[in-house]
C-alpha cells in the first residue's frame, strides 16, 4: 500500500513525467539506429536496410551457416579471390563496386574472421585475406592462438602482462570451442558490437536517477517531513517503502528499456545467430570470454542492471543524506559521464575500470586484457566487476535505511 | 496519558531554545503561548520525536518516548506550523497514505478518512489535488490528517495562522470539539485562540516557562491594573516609553488608551478588567508594545 503511494509520487511529478518521455523517445530512436546499421546490398548495387533488407541478408549469409571448417574457409578464400580478380572490383564506377561487394555479403563475416586471424592482433588489415592461401585456410584457430602469442612477446607489450597473466590469457584461447559454429546474427550483432546498447544503458539509469533522487529528499522539498517523521511508522516500514519504491522503479524501469530494445532490434533483424560465439562477430574475434551472443545479451543487460541499482542507490543516499535532489541527481551523471574521461589518462586506467559505468558497457569490453588476481585466481575484468557491484549494492543498500531514519527535522 | 518533560533542553550550537523545561501534561488543552522565537516550534518537536533533545528528557507514562519509538508516535497527531504535502496528491489520497503511515489498515483508513474529510468539511475537495487548494483547506486537511489515528496526544503548531477571522473562529471549535479525551498542545500567539479552549496556559519565553494556569490565574497572577485613559496624539510616544500600553484607539478628540500600570497613570483613568491579551503584553514586555506600535 505504501509502497504504491511512494511509485505514485515519484511517476506523479511533472518533471519525471517528462524524463519518462525522453526515456521512450531515446528507446526509440536508438532502436531505429541500430536497425539502421545492417545494410544489404541488392544485385544492381544499391543499399537498403529495414526488415525485407535483412531477410535477404539473412538469407545470403545463411548459405554459409555451419561449422566453419577448413573446407568452408577454403571455399571463401577462393570466392574472394575470384571477386577480386571479377571486372566489378576493377572497376572505378561506385555501383560496379557495390554490385561485387553485394557478392560478397554471404561471406563477409568469414572474410573478417580470416583477416582478424592472419592479421596482427591490434592492426587490423582489411585486405589481409588477399595474400591467405588456400592451403592456410585450415590452421585459423591456431593463428588465432599463435597472434596472442605474438602479441604477448613484442617488445611493446611484453611487460605488459606477467608470465600467469599471458599463461591465463592463452589458455583462454585455447578452451575456444572450435570449429566455430556460424550463421548469421546481423541482429544480435548490431545489438551487441554497437555502442548503441552502452549508450541506451547509460541514458536510462541517468533518468532512473533523476526519478529515484527525489524519493528521500522530496519530503524535505515538500515539508512533508514533520509528518513523515512523526508518524508511527515514519521510522520504520515507510523507508522500507521508499526503498521499494526505488529499487521497484530501477527494476521496471531498467528491464522495460532493455528488453524492448532488444525485441525491437531483433525483431526487425531476426532472433537467429543467438546460438553463435561472439568470438564470430569482428568485435570480439579477440575476446576472452568464450560465451555465444545470447550469453553476452544476458551478462551485459545483467551487468547493466546491478550497475543501475547500484548507482541509483548511491543517488538514493546522497538524496536521504543531504535531503537535496539536485545533489542525488549529479550522483548518476558523475558515475557515468566522467570516467571515459578521466580513463583516458593513463594512470587512472586501470582504476577506472572497475568503475560502475563500466557494467553498462559489459559488451563493448569482452576485448579487454585488464586481469585482477583474487585470492591467487585471475580473472577477466567482466567477471570481476559484476560480483563486485553485486556486493557492493548490497551492502550499501541497507545504509539507506540507516541514514534516512535517524533524520532530524530541524 | 502522562507526558512529562524533566529538564528538557535544545541547543543549536551555542543558543539554547529550549532551557530545562519541566513541565507534565495530562488529559486536556494546554495553550502554549510565546512571541516569535520563544522555542514553541522547538518543542514541539522534541515531543513529536523529530529532534533529539540535547539533554533531559520527556517521558510518556513513565517511559522514554525515544525509546518508544513507534509504540509512542502511534498515539501522536501532529499538525506543524510550517508544512506541505505532496503536490499532485488528491485529498482522499493524501489521507490514504498518511494512514498508511500511521500503520492504519487500508479499510479502516478509508472510512476514517471519509469521516474526517466530512468533518473538517473538505468534502466538495476530497478529488482537488492538495496544490490547488487554499491555504485554510490545506489547513484543514493538515487537521484532518493529525485526527486519523484518533491520537491520544495531539499537537498543533499555531494551527489558526494565516486564517481569516470566520475560518479562525470555525477552526477553533473545530479543535474545541475534537479535544475531549485526549492530551491536545496547542501553540499560538494569538490570545484569542487559547483564551477560550485551554485548560491551562503556559507563557514561554527564551525557551523557558515563564507562567502557568488557568486563564483567570494568569490574569490574577498580574501585579499591576490595566487603565483605560486618554491622551493627546502628541503624548503617545512619550506614553510608551513610559508604560506598557496593550491598546491604541484613534478616536477624534485624540487618542485612546489601554495601559498597564502599577498605579493610576492618569487622575482620569478609568480601572479595566484585564484580559489574557493584557497578562500577555505584562509578561512579554516592550516585546509586544513594540509590535503594536508599528500597527
Ligand atoms: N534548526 C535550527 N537551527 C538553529 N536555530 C534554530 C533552529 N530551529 C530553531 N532555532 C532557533 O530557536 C529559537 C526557537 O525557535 P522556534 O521555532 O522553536 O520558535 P517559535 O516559538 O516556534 O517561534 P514562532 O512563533 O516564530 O514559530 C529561535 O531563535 C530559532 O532561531
Ligand atoms: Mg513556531
Amino acid at each position: 500500500m505504501m509502497l504504491l503511494f511512494e511509485i505514485k509520487k515519484v511517476l506523479s511529478k511533472p518533471l519525471n513525467k517528462a524524463a519518462l518521455l525522453i526515456l521512450a523517445a531515446v528507446l526509440t530512436i536508438g532502436s531505429l539506429l541500430t536497425i539502421r546499421d545492417v545494410h544489404y546490398i541488392d544485385a544492381d548495387g544499391n543499399s537498403s536496410t529495414g526488415i525485407s533488407a535483412a531477410r535477404h541478408l539473412q538469407k545470403e549469409k545463411n548459405q554459409y551457416e555451419g561449422y566453419l571448417t577448413e573446407k568452408v574457409l577454403k571455399q571463401v578464400i577462393q570466392e574472394n579471390a575470384a571477386l577480386n580478380s571479377s571486372a566489378g572490383a576493377q572497376s572505378d564506377d561506385i555501383q560496379e563496386k557495390n554490385k561485387t561487394a553485394a557478392k560478397g555479403q554471404g561471406f563477409a563475416d568469414i572474410r573478417e574472421m580470416i583477416n582478424l586471424a592472419f592479421g596482427e592482433l591490434d592492426n587490423y588489415d582489411y585486405c589481409r585475406i588477399d595474400s591467405v592461401s588456400e592451403d592456410e585456410a585450415g590452421s585459423l584457430y591456431k593463428q588465432r592462438i599463435a597472434g596472442l602469442k605474438n602479441y604477448l612477446n613484442r617488445d611493446d607489450v611484453k611487460d605488459a602482462f606477467p608470465p600467469d597473466e599471458k599463461e591465463w590469457l592463452i589458455s583462454k584461447y585455447e578452451s575456444l570451442d572450435t570449429p566455430l559454429y556460424y550463421a548469421y546474427a546481423d541482429g544480435w550483432k548490431a545489438l551487441m558490437d554497437s555502442q548503441y546498447l552502452p549508450t541506451l544503458l547509460m541514458i536510462t539509469v541517468l533518468i532512473i536517477g533523476f526519478l529515484v533522487s527525489g524519493i528521500f529528499s522530496d519530503e524535505f522539498a515538500w515539508k512533508a517531513d514533520s509528518i513523515f517523521f512523526s508518524a508511527k511508522l515514519g521510522r520504520g516500514k515507510a523507508i522500507l517503502s521508499k526503498m521499494g519504491a526505488g529499487f521497484v522503479i530501477t527494476t521496471v524501469l531498467y528491464w522495460s528499456a532493455v528488453l524492448l530494445f532488444g525485441f525491437i532490434v531483433l525483431a526487425v533483424l531476426g532472433f537467429g545467430g543467438g546460438d553463435c560465439a561472439v568470438q564470430t562477430g569482428v568485435s570480439n574475434w579477440n575476446s576472452i570470454y568464450n560465451i555465444t551472443y545470447f550469453q553476452d545479451y544476458l551478462i551485459s543487460t545483467f551487468g547493466g542492471y546491478i550497475g543501475s541499482l547500484f548507482i541509483a542507490t548511491l543517488a538514493m543516499l546522497v538524496s536521504a543524506k543531504t535531503h537535496s535532489t539536485v545533489f542525488a541527481i549529479t550522483i548518476p551523471f558523475i558515475l557515468t559521464c566522467i570516467p571515459p574521461f578521466v580513463g583516458r589518462l593513463e594512470a587512472f586506467a586501470r582504476i577506472m575500470n572497475l568503475f560502475p559505468d563500466q557494467l553498462l558497457s559489459i559488451n563493448k569490453n569482452l576485448e579487454d586484457f585488464s586481469l585482477y588476481h583474487i585470492g591467487g585466481n585471475i580473472f577477466g575484468g567482466v567477471s570481476v566487476i559484476i560480483p563486485l557491484y553485486l556486493i557492493l549494492f548490497c551492502l550499501v543498500f541497507p545504509v539507506l535505511f540507516v541514514v534516512y531514519r535517524r533524520t532530524q527535522v530541524k | 496519558m502522562e507526558l512529562k518533560m524533566i529538564k528538557l533542553t535544545k541547543q543549536f550550537g551555542d543558543f539554547t531554545a529550549v532551557d530545562h523545561m519541566n513541565l507534565t501534561m495530562t488529559n486536556g488543552v494546554y495553550g502554549l503561548l510565546g512571541v516569535n522565537g520563544a522555542g514553541k516550534t522547538t518543542l514541539m518537536r522534541m515531543i513529536c520525536t523529530l529532534l533529539q533533545p540535547t539533554t533531559g528528557k520527556i517521558t510518556c507514562n513513565g517511559k522514554d518516548i525515544y525509546k518508544m519509538g513507534a509504540d509512542y508516535r502511534k498515539f501522536l497527531g501532529y499538525l506543524p506550523q510550517d508544512f506541505g504535502f505532496y503536490p499532485e496528491f488528491t485529498v482522499r489520497d493524501y489521507l490514504l497514505y498518511i494512514a498508511a503511515l500511521k500503520g492504519i489498515r487500508p479499510a479502516v483508513a478509508k472510512k476514517r478518512a471519509k469521516e474526517l474529510i466530512a468533518k473538517v468539511g473538505l468534502s466538495k475537495a476530497a478529488n482537488k489535488k492538495m496544490k490547488k487548494l487554499s491555504g485554510g483547506m490545506k489547513r484543514r486537511a493538515g487537521i484532518a490528517q493529525a485526527m486519523l489515528n484518533d491520537p491520544k496526544i495531539l499537537v498543533l503548531d499555531e494551527p489558526t495562522a494565516g486564517l481569516d477571522p470566520n475560518e479562525r473562529i470555525r477552526f477553533r471549535n473545530l479543535i474545541s470539539e475534537l479535544s475531549e479525551d485526549r492530551l491536545v498542545l496547542l501553540s499560538t500567539h494569538i490570545v484569542s485562540d487559547v483564551e477560550y479552549i485551554a485548560n491551562e496556559i503556559w507563557l514561554m519565553n527564551d525557551g523557558r516557562l515563564l507562567h502557568q494556569g488557568t486563564a483567570d490565574e494568569l490574569i490574577h497572577s498580574m501585579t499591576e491594573g490595566v487603565w483605560k485613559c486618554y491622551a493627546k496624539k502628541s503624548d503617545v510616544p512619550a506614553l510608551m516609553k513610559r508604560y506598557k500600553i496593550s491598546n491604541i484607539k484613534s478616536e477624534p478628540q485624540g487618542v485612546e488608551l489601554r495601559i498597564i500600570s502599577g498605579e493610576k497613570p492618569f487622575p482620569d483613568a478609568v480601572r479595566e478588567e484585564a484580559t489574557l491579551e493584557d497578562v500577555f503584553l505584562y509578561y512579554f514586555g516592550e516585546k509586544a508594545g513594540a509590535d503594536d506600535a508599528v500597527i
